[in-house]
């Protein structure tokens, strides 16, 4: 991986790393993707893919409405403007 | 079969009780960092602590993280809701490392300490719930593993740690790391109060999706499969201290079973590859105004909003971020992540056809407790390559416990027992057997009656 993928790869993360922290992450990184790389050799046959590991149903709640009481404390962990939560441009 | 929970019971305290546990606990915890915070309000009940990644109404929880501090969920987690409603006694959150990245505890701030010796890491991730239950008498730990942290800590301190299935126990109110390798599990003093605990915290949730219905079995085996991959690379003394089990074992009237598994090596990479997948969109949440950490200027365009409050995230948090970015990259998905999810597959279906059977059967981890010192200097592979033991039980979903069943140099060493999907009371019922032949050790009783 060169500086430039690297970089990429920190703006696509949206992670900024001080000097240090970089040159030992990317180092890091390039040793844990080699390690990665030994599934390469591994043979699965025609498994499908596990995105659980055991089976999930999925069954979803009912969708009715309910009141959430405890709005104040939920609201006491932002910066408020009347109920709305202030965050920055997009 | 000892119960702490039934003695507690059955025992009158007297009315200072809380109160000189809360002020023996709060030196301790100065010396071992077990916890992030105590409640103050502590009462009548049989105490549980609870990991700093599982909400706790009114409650820092911060899953030892600084983007997350001052955060206090409106809400409790099932669980804590569960055993609140069975009359235990909330006592505080406890430390683990950052999102439960580390098996050691010490990414974070201030590592917990291992009791029988303050150099010694105490495991992680869950490195506060199991030093709180190796230190107190009366107390049951409501812990989490992704990939092995109830075990390795349950391991390094001395106490029994139990994973339970996938899905079984509910992760509403636990801050993720991976969705789909997280549980909820328990650590104790004894196998008795495991088995209480889980019963009261299993079933169906509606506020979990993935949460199950499931009726878990006790299904006894006499065999124990041992899994030949699995015995390369332990330390001397480990493989010394687990052959002495086996024999103990046999003469329990177990038998002991040698069995080939190809590829089980492969659990590490595609455990790292999910679970850094899936973390890396998991903590896309943490933008700096939503919860915990605030940045503050409002003026910033929202990339560099959000790039500026990731900074909050440690070295190991940022590491395992990029990569899981990495991984799921367009270009590389099937090379990576779709291959560790049929990895996954191939594998769980490997381990069920011996757990059909037997129990599986290893050391917890590969090494004796080491120095906090010694694993600083571990680069990430060398220490993602010491959960050999704990991945695939955790990537395939199989239910586990570590239990203590040795003390090497006066510290204590575990042993990992597996059992089938849903047959979670198999292993803890070996567990209670075992606790009728073998004595634990603790270095202190704090709230003894």
């Amino acid at each position: 991986m060169d500086d430039r993928e690297f970089k990429s790869l920190l703006e696509t993360a949206r992670i900024g790393l001080t000097e240090t922290e970089s040159e030992t992450i990317k180092n890091d990184l390039e040793e844990v993707i080699n390690y990665f790389n030994k599934l390469d050799g591994v043979e699965c046959g025609n498994v499908e893919p596990a995105y659980h590991p055991v089976e999930i149903p999925g069954i979803m709640r009912k969708d009715i409405p309910k009141e959430f009481k405890e709005k104040k404390e939920l609201l006491d962990n932002t910066k408020t403007h009347r109920l709305y939560v202030v965050g920055p441009e997009v | 079969m000892k119960s702490y929970i039934s003695e507690f019971e059955s025992k009158d305290k007297p009315k200072d009780y809380y109160q000189k546990l809360l002020e023996e606990l709060k030196g301790k915890n100065r010396e071992l960092h077990v916890f992030n915070n105590l409640n103050e309000d502590l009462r009548d009940g049989f105490p549980f602590s609870v990991k700093d990644n599982i909400c706790v109404r009114g409650v820092e929880s911060t899953a030892s993280s600084k983007i997350l501090k001052t955060y206090k969920p409106p809400f409790n987690a099932t669980v804590v809701e569960r055993l609140q409603r069975q009359g235990f006694a909330f006592l505080g959150k406890t430390n683990m490392d950052e999102f439960g990245f580390g098996s050691f505890g010490i990414n974070c701030e201030t590592p917990a300490r291992n009791p029988f010796n303050v150099d010694y890491v105490a495991g992680g991730s869950s490195s506060g719930a199991a030093v709180a239950t190796s230190i107190l008498k009366y107390h049951v730990a409501v812990a989490e593993s992704t990939g092995g942290s109830i075990s390795a800590p349950a391991a390094f301190c001395g106490v029994v740690g139990f994973t339970p299935t996938y899905g079984v126990v509910s992760r509403n109110g636990l801050i993720d790391y991976a969705n789909s390798l997280d549980k909820i599990g328990f650590m104790a003093r004894s196998a008795a109060d495991i088995r209480k605990v889980l019963n009261m915290s299993v079933g169906r949730d509606e506020k979990d999706t993935t949460s199950l219905d499931a009726r878990l079995r006790d299904e006894p085996k006499i065999q124990f499969s041992v899994i030949n991959q699995l015995m390369n690379g332990l330390d001397d003394k480990v493989r010394s201290a687990f052959d002495k089990l086996l024999e103990k074992l046999k003469s329990m009237d177990y038998k002991i079973n040698y069995v080939d598994l190809k590829d089980i090596e492969a659990a590490i990479p595609a455990y790292y590859i999910i679970s850094t997948a899936e973390a890396s969109t998991n903590l896309a949440r943490y933008t700096g105004f939503k919860y915990g950490f605030k940045v503050g200027d409002f003026s910033k365009r929202y990339n560099d909003f959000f790039t500026e409050a990731r900074m909050q995230f440690g070295s190991e948090a940022k590491r395992r971020i990029i990569l899981g970015t990495f991984v799921r990259g367009a270009s590389v998905k099937n090379r990576y992540y779709v291959k560790a999810l049929k990895v996954r597959a191939m594998l769980g279906e490997k381990m069920r056809r011996i757990l059909r059977e037997s129990l599986i059967i290893s050391p917890t981890m590969s090494i004796t407790t080491p120095k906090i010192s010694e694993v600083e200097k571990l680069s990430p592979v060398q220490t993602y390559a010491l959960d050999m033991l704990t991945i695939p039980p955790n990537l395939c979903g199989f239910p586990h416990v570590s239990f203590p069943y040795e003390y090497i140099d006066d510290m204590p060493i575990g042993a990992q027992i597996v059992g089938d999907h849903f047959n979670d009371y198999a292993p803890i019922s070996f567990v209670e057997n075992w606790e009728g032949k073998f004595k634990y050790r603790f270095k202190y009783n704090i709230g003894a009656i």
